[in-house]
């Protein structure tokens, strides 16, 4: 009985933290309160939210929740893309610089910007690839971005679902089965695996991309991949 | 995941945010065009400063919104420097920023809690209506109403909770 009683307490507190009380009700409660921390407690919990209720408007919570246009993502994601075709390589590389250190760093961005010039000319009839890799063991995900440079290929990769700490190995291949190394990387779970690595082979000339991640090798075909400038669109919900 | 640098990213970001970011843009602007434009706007301006984004210090969602407010400035004050005609629909909102913020996650939050609860929660608190007579015009006895406004009530501070509301 106790307890049914503190139930029936405890639904006042709905309309006691909101005001909407009758005096005598409203009375019996608050001296109800005074020996209940329970539930006390419970109308703390409920008057920070009934504070804010006179903020709504009550006729625009009738009227049914906007949705943005569903190509309104594909929209943004197009002008991200053609803004990083613009300048994505110039600031990538310019953040790689500054890793080095601040001594350099300035001379660099200066080399970097002279140098950028070159890849935009050259890289428009091949620009960054996507590669998705496909049939991938459950829960691992790869994929990689890669771009032409005069000195090579520059690769962007993405890991996820191997277990931490893995040495994954990166490497590129070309038509006649010569494999070209881009470095290698440890994947570490919970950190950003996102690895920045470079291989001698020009983009044009390569047919596969692999990675040797501890002693699973994965490999994908580069002449499917997308071209990620083309605008592949998202999924806009 | 570290900051807002890569297109997957801003990807993850839109499918997990546009929602939210759009309602509250459509509400403070009071134009479904201006809205689309924000949240365009606020997208661009997340990825260009996507290096700056740091987890530690807030949410991905309270980032944005922040981001968001300032882009509603911005296009206030230029709708302001050309003044237009009305093209009906949602009104503009016409508190400050913040205010206007917490009011629409609170309309929102009402607008997500069941239909039973913000019925009541709407009848007898926001139209002031005797819990009789909702009690009567819905067909339930008059405890059932009280009950519905306490279950209301903690189903919207949850509602809330999940758009970062603490108190």
């Amino acid at each position: 009985m106790r307890t049914d009683d503190h139930r029936d307490w405890k639904l006042s507190l709905g309309a006691y933290a909101l005001g909407d009380l009758p005096d005598d009700e409203r009375a019996a409660v608050a001296a109800h309160l005074e020996g209940c921390e329970e539930c006390r407690a419970e109308l703390r919990s409920l008057e920070g939210v009934a504070a804010l209720l006179p903020l709504a408007d009550p006729a625009r919570i009738e009227q049914p929740t906007v949705r943005p246009p569903a190509d309104l993502g594909a929209r943004i994601e197009a002008q991200i893309a053609a803004e990083s075709a613009r300048e994505g390589r110039v600031k990538r590389r310019r953040r790689l610089r500054f890793g080095f250190g601040g001594a350099i760093a300035a001379a660099a961005v200066a080399a970097v910007l002279a140098i950028a010039i070159l890849p935009l000319g050259s890289g428009e009839s091949s620009p960054a690839q996507k590669v998705d890799f496909a049939s991938l063991p459950k829960g691992v995900s790869i994929d990689a971005t890669l771009e032409p440079h005069a000195f090579g290929t520059e690769i962007e990769m993405y890991v996820s679902g191997v277990r931490s700490g893995t040495l994954c190995r990166v490497f590129l291949r070309d038509a006649k089965g010569r494999t070209y190394s881009a470095g290698s990387f440890r994947y570490r779970w919970g950190e950003d695996s996102h690895a920045v690595l470079s291989s001698a082979l020009d983009l044009s000339q390569a047919t596969e991309i692999g990675v040797h991640a501890g002693d699973r090798t994965f490999v994908a075909p580069v002449d499917r991949a997308t071209a990620l400038l083309g605008g592949a669109g998202i999924d806009a919900t | 995941m570290g900051a807002l640098t890569r297109e997957r990213d801003v990807r993850e970001a839109y499918a997990a945010h546009s929602g939210e970011l759009y309602g509250f843009a459509v509400r403070s602007l009071g134009d479904a065009g201006l809205a689309e434009e924000a949240v365009q706007e606020t997208f661009l301006r997340a990825w260009r400063a996507g290096d700056r984004f740091d987890p530690e210090i807030g949410s991905l969602r309270t980032w944005l919104f922040a981001i968001l407010r300032n882009v509603v400035i911005d296009l206030g004050r230029a709708r302001a420097a050309r003044p237009r005609v009305a093209e009906g629909g949602v009104e503009p909102s016409v508190e400050p920023l913040e205010q206007a913020l917490l009011a629409w996650q609170v309309e929102e939050a009402m607008r997500r809690i069941g239909e039973d609860h913000r019925k009541v929660l709407l009848e007898t608190h926001f139209r002031a209506r005797p819990y009789s007579e909702v009690a009567e015009e819905l067909g339930v006895p008059e405890g059932t109403i009280k009950s519905r406004v306490y279950y209301g009530l903690r189903a919207l501070r949850v509602a809330l909770e999940e758009m970062g509301y603490e108190d």
